[in-house]
């Protein structure tokens, strides 16, 4: 259970620091941490090869929002 | 077989070099890249950091690099394997060229560290999953803490190779 809870409280650790951050584009590193600790923990929760998938499709996702908040926030700037 | 407890720091450490490593190898603090890791990189200068570190720290979040390499390398072994390992490098190829990065940062990390993990779990008896929390660790080192503070470790570590 060690690994596991080190995952779940680094996530919660940056989802916290993620929400009372103001800034949108400061949040983004907490939110990634967070990603990693969340795709390690279904991993570990759930060990089936299925479950690769599953994980590897999140953290992809996220990293796609990110990418595209981020990006958005270049074209406003742009303007 | 060694203690869990103590593989998960060493893991940690290996996780660190081996990512900031490859990601350096890899020239992610030369440029933005796509252009959210560019305004990331910006804003982490603007408020006191480093700009080539910021970009580092920018191309890590926006696009899939070699700390995601690692962590799925860590996550597929863990479950399944080397077999679990193939599919990781095949499905971090395809998100790759989803988020538009050229690179193959993402699919070297996953390879380096299968085989680091393969080498370190068949003959130096560490438990595979230590490696997921290792990398957990080493990427809430580089960005949960100060990411400013990284940014500046980052770009003196860039600055010094190239």
């Amino acid at each position: 259970m060690i690994v596991e809870g080190i995952c779940v409280v680094i996530a919660a650790y940056c989802a916290i620091r993620a929400v009372f951050e103001p800034k949108t584009l400061k949040k983004l590193p907490y939110l990634n941490v967070m990603n990693f600790a969340v795709a390690g923990a279904i991993v570990l929760l759930m060990p089936y090869p299925i479950t690769i998938g599953a994980a590897i499709a999140y953290f992809i996702g996220s990293t796609l929002e990110s990418n595209a908040i981020a990006s958005t926030f270049a074209r406003l700037e742009e303007q | 077989m060694i203690d869990l407890l103590a593989a998960i720091p060493i893991a940690a450490v290996i996780c660190l070099v081996l990512f900031t490593a490859l990601d350096i190898f890899w020239k992610l603090p030369k440029q933005g890249g796509v252009s959210g890791a560019d305004v990331i990189g910006k804003e982490l200068e603007k408020n006191g950091g480093d700009l080539n570190g910021g970009w580092m720290i920018g191309n890590i979040i926006s696009s899939p690099d070699a700390s995601t390499g690692t962590i799925f390398a860590a996550c597929s072994y863990y479950v399944w394997g080397i077999w679990g390992a193939l599919i990781a490098i095949v499905l971090v190829y395809i998100g790759e060229h989803i988020c538009a990065d050229k690179g193959f940062a993402g699919v070297s990390g996953v390879v380096c560290a299968t085989l680091i993990i393969w080498l370190l779990t068949s003959f130096a008896g560490f438990p595979p999953e230590s490696f997921i929390a290792g990398c957990v660790i080493a990427i809430f080192l580089v960005e949960g803490i100060s990411p400013k503070h990284a940014s500046r470790l980052l770009g003196k570590i860039w600055r010094k190779v190239s």
